[in-house]
């Protein structure tokens, strides 16, 4: 009697802890449309900040949720994927907007010289500052 | 005639500074694969930015580390956090010259680009082989090649040792434009 119920436990433990290690190991990606924005910038405001200070600026940017609006410079479609240009008063450097599938499906509504509002996580800043996984707020 | 002649020297001039444009990818795309018997693990990164110097065959690539997007969001985590440490080391980069850049043509070219490849924090020489086409107002580079963990003092912990390839294969394709402005 005393036997089962230990072996019980065992058991349970181990199911238990099996599932959660799965639940980890298969941990899903972070949801942009879902969740909330960390930081509401405007595209010439973070390039500023990339280009004045890039070190500081990593820091407070890097793996952040976005919201960030700006005037569309150029619409563009590579493999299947949308990437948006946002207008900066920098010469060189822009933002780059690269779209989620779902995001990039609903490109053809846009048109250049557009002011828009988009969500997205940054990466860094090469040229232009870049954010993935980009969803059209509006 | 001496107008004709500098006007003609004229144009001449503005078509030799013309195909000395720089060539520019800002959406070059490189994946990672690794290849055990437990896991095949793949990431891309479609933000790669890199620049060709039409005039000399000089090639610059800078890669942002957590632009690297893997199936896994763990995997991808345990990539930034822990073996990349891309809060430390946010990019790698590439600087080099191609080698006989000036015997490509239109047509498919195998060249080899050789220089100095920048991964943790860590420099090394290296020669890449790639192919090459170019037509008038592109640039197209692609290839693959493999590179050891060990080389760029990437650790990986005994409890994924298994899951995750010493050697990786890196394959690259970018198609350079023109870069106006």
């Amino acid at each position: 009697m005393n036997n089962k119920k230990i072996i019980t436990i065992i058991l349970g433990f181990g199911i238990v802890s099996l599932f959660v290690v799965y639940k980890i190991y298969n941990k899903p990606h972070v949801n942009v449309s879902d969740v909330k924005s960390d930081i509401i910038i405007t595209a010439d405001k973070i390039i500023d900040d990339f280009s004045s200070d890039e070190m500081k600026a990593n820091k407070s940017y890097l793996d952040k949720i976005i919201k960030i609006s700006g005037v569309i410079s150029e619409l563009k479609v590579v493999k299947q994927k949308g990437i948006i240009t946002l207008k900066t008063n920098h010469d060189f450097g822009s933002v780059l907007c690269h779209l989620s599938d779902k995001a990039s499906r609903k490109m053809n509504s846009l048109k250049e010289e557009q002011t828009i509002t988009l969500k997205g996580i940054c990466t860094g800043f090469l040229l232009d500052v870049i954010l993935v996984k980009c969803e059209i707020i509006n | 005639m001496k107008i004709i002649h500098t006007i003609l020297m004229c144009f001449l001039f503005v078509n030799v500074s013309n195909s000395q444009e720089r060539f520019l990818t800002k959406n070059g795309a490189i994946t990672f694969f690794s290849s055990t018997i437990m896991a095949d693990i793949k990431a891309d990164n479609n933000q790669v930015l890199s620049i060709i110097d039409a005039s000399n065959g000089k090639m610059a690539i800078s890669i942002l580390m957590k632009s690297f997007m893997f199936k896994k969001a763990l995997m991808q985590e345990h990539f930034n956090e822990n073996y990349v440490e891309s809060d430390l080391f946010p990019k790698a980069t590439f600087k080099g010259e191609i080698l006989n850049f000036e015997t490509l043509k239109d047509l498919e070219t195998k060249l080899e680009v050789k220089g100095l490849i920048t991964i943790h924090g860590k420099r090394k020489e290296i020669i890449i082989p790639a192919s090459f086409t170019r037509s008038e107002n592109t640039i197209f580079v692609k290839g693959e090649f493999n590179l050891l963990l060990s080389d760029y003092n990437i650790k990986i912990p005994n409890v994924v040792a298994k899951k995750i390839s010493k050697e990786i294969k890196v394959s690259f394709e970018f198609n350079h434009k023109p870069y106006k402005k």
